[in-house]
């Protein structure tokens, strides 16, 4: 559905994308991470036809980026980007006219999304009284409306409250089950680990790591992270790496790397003599394959 | 063809919904043109000695074009475009395969609505006080189209390179406006105007626009005897329109990011 092939961007001497390659199938939720500057957002100006690429192919549905590849196309900006003082249904009615549908087909569709994002009782309400969830499934509608091919949602849930965000969650699924494919990028590696099938992580321009969570937790370090909060870190240190335990720092915590599991039983007694305050042992999550990975500019394709 | 049409078409009516949503604004435009309509009237009949019937002849076209017609269509523009900016909608714009002809024929077209339903409502003012307008009605209408024109252009112009705010709006309207408005014989005849004055005059659309309305409004003067007013006015309107096309890309250049 989308492919692109070294895809190469500079704003002056910067270099914001660099020889990035990306391929997504047809009905794929796919997440891209990445900091901030990592080259998210222009990635996603040059699959909108907003800004010219400097090298590199990029083709969504085997067509190559132009004016008219904007109907191939819906994006959820992280913005709530809609008229406050028209209703949730006018905001559709005009949006669906602009992509070509009339009459029938536009009432039906708009219905349609209405009942997709839950909003039909709402259909009349001025979108300037609705809740930011609200608004936002709205901006979810909008990017529906005209049946695109490829679905780009450019940090969804920013700026959500919990329930809100469940909301969007849901809906993405829901997008999922109807093959629709869908281009995630997120700062919450929560949202990328629950909702994406392949995680691709953006660094400097450039795809350092892609896969599913599995693909890319094997080339973890280890299986399991040990996180412990302790006054004696030097000693946890030294107890650790003598099991082959690599030390980490993520955030404030201190973490290892465990090769194998290990009971709980069998931990305690490897820091036999160290004070520890809290210990928990985590499954690899996203979280700790971004921060190894990033921290190590590893490349793993 | 097809999809100018309705996408220009969509904008137009989106405009309308969002101005017919804002009942407040709507009543005060429309107490705006006739308020100003009976004021002058009143003023210029008794300083002029003329009948009210005659006044409302001389003064009605003055407040279309240079009080009404320039703070909706100029002013609306603007207006539009800004809060288009505000609220970022001009980037969801951006995404969708609107193209800028639609947009400006879009707006073009509500603001025609608009300057229509106000010259709808000045002329049943005029009418109901006694008044007329005498001459040709397509050539009347021709001079309003034309007056349209220009001013959306002149809001396109002015929106995409000096408004970045609502609170710019005023200001802009006002540094440019009404200079003009007072030297294009908007407020009080130009026949008042020391000849200085009327020379320079000869420079502002609005004179034209005015003169041109007044001409044909009051003397039901033909289209050759407005010649001179009427030709400037199609030169002014393709100008800006061209210079509206220029700015709008120009910001398009500058704006169309996520």
């Amino acid at each position: 559905m989308l492919e692109i092939h070294q895809l190469c961007k500079a704003y002056g001497k910067r270099q914001v994308l660099n020889n990035l390659c990306l391929q997504i199938s047809p009905g794929e939720v796919y997440g891209l991470i990445g900091s901030n500057g990592a080259g998210k957002t222009t990635t996603i100006n040059i699959l909108c036809n907003l800004l010219q690429f400097d090298s590199g192919k990029v083709e969504i549905a085997g067509c190559k980026i132009s004016a008219e590849t904007k109907r191939l196309i819906g994006v959820v900006p992280q913005e709530n980007l809609m008229y406050k003082n028209l209703t949730c249904a006018e905001n559709l009615h005009f949006f669906a006219r602009i992509y070509g549908l009339s009459g029938a087909e536009r009432k039906q569709r708009v219905r349609e999304c209405l009942i997709l994002v839950n909003l039909l009782d709402r259909a009349n309400s001025v979108v300037e009284n609705l809740s930011g969830g609200m608004q936002r499934r709205l901006s979810m509608a909008l990017a529906l409306v005209h049946h695109p091919k490829l679905v780009i949602l450019d940090e969804p849930t920013t700026g959500l409250d919990v329930e809100a965000r469940y909301e969007i969650w849901e809906l993405i699924r829901s997008l999922q089950q109807q093959q629709i494919t869908v281009l995630l990028t997120t700062h919450l590696l929560e949202e990328a680990e629950r909702l994406c099938q392949r995680i691709g992580i953006l660094k400097n321009g450039h795809l350092i790591a892609e896969g599913s969570i599995d693909q890319l937790s094997t080339v973890m370090p280890g299986q399991e992270v040990l996180i412990i909060k302790t006054e004696q870190e030097d000693l946890a240190i030294e107890l650790a790496e003598q099991q082959g335990w690599q030390p980490r720092r993520y955030s404030n915590d201190l973490a290892f790397w465990l090769p194998i599991h290990y009971e709980l039983q069998e931990i305690l007694a490897i820091f036999t003599g160290v004070q520890m305050d809290a210990i928990s042992r985590q499954p690899v999550r996203l979280e700790h394959i971004y921060l190894e990975l990033t921290a190590q500019h590893r490349t793993l394709l | 063809m097809n999809h100018y049409r309705r996408e220009s078409l969509a904008v137009a009516q989106r405009i309308l919904i969002e101005l017919l949503r804002r009942r407040r604004s709507l009543i005060l435009w429309t107490i705006f043109p006739l308020s100003l309509l009976a004021i002058n009237t009143m003023v210029i009949s008794d300083r002029l000695q003329l009948p009210v019937s005659d006044t409302l002849s001389l003064v009605a076209p003055s407040v279309l074009v240079g009080a009404a017609l320039f703070f909706s269509c100029l002013g609306g523009t603007v207006a539009t475009i800004v809060a288009e900016r505000e609220q970022l909608t001009l980037k969801r714009l951006f995404l969708s395969p609107l193209s800028g002809l639609s947009y400006f024929s879009g707006i073009f077209i509500a603001h025609c609505f608009i300057g229509f339903g106000q010259v709808f409502l000045v002329y049943l003012g005029v009418i109901l006080w006694g008044g007329k307008f005498s001459g040709n009605i397509f050539l009347g209408a021709a001079i309003i189209l034309l007056t349209i024109v220009s001013y959306v252009a002149m809001g396109f112009i002015l929106s995409t390179q000096l408004a970045r705010r609502t609170e710019d709006v005023n200001s802009i309207v006002a540094a440019f406006g009404i200079p003009l408005l007072i030297l294009g014989g908007a407020f009080f005849p130009t026949q008042f105007f020391p000849k200085a004055l009327l020379q320079l005059a000869e420079f502002n659309p609005v004179y034209h626009m005015n003169e041109a309305l007044v001409g044909v409004g009051k003397n039901g003067d033909s289209l050759e005897k407005i010649a001179k007013h009427f030709s400037f006015m199609c030169g002014f309107a393709a100008f800006t329109s061209t210079l509206a096309w220029l700015a709008y890309n120009r910001m398009l250049d500058r704006e169309k990011r996520l």
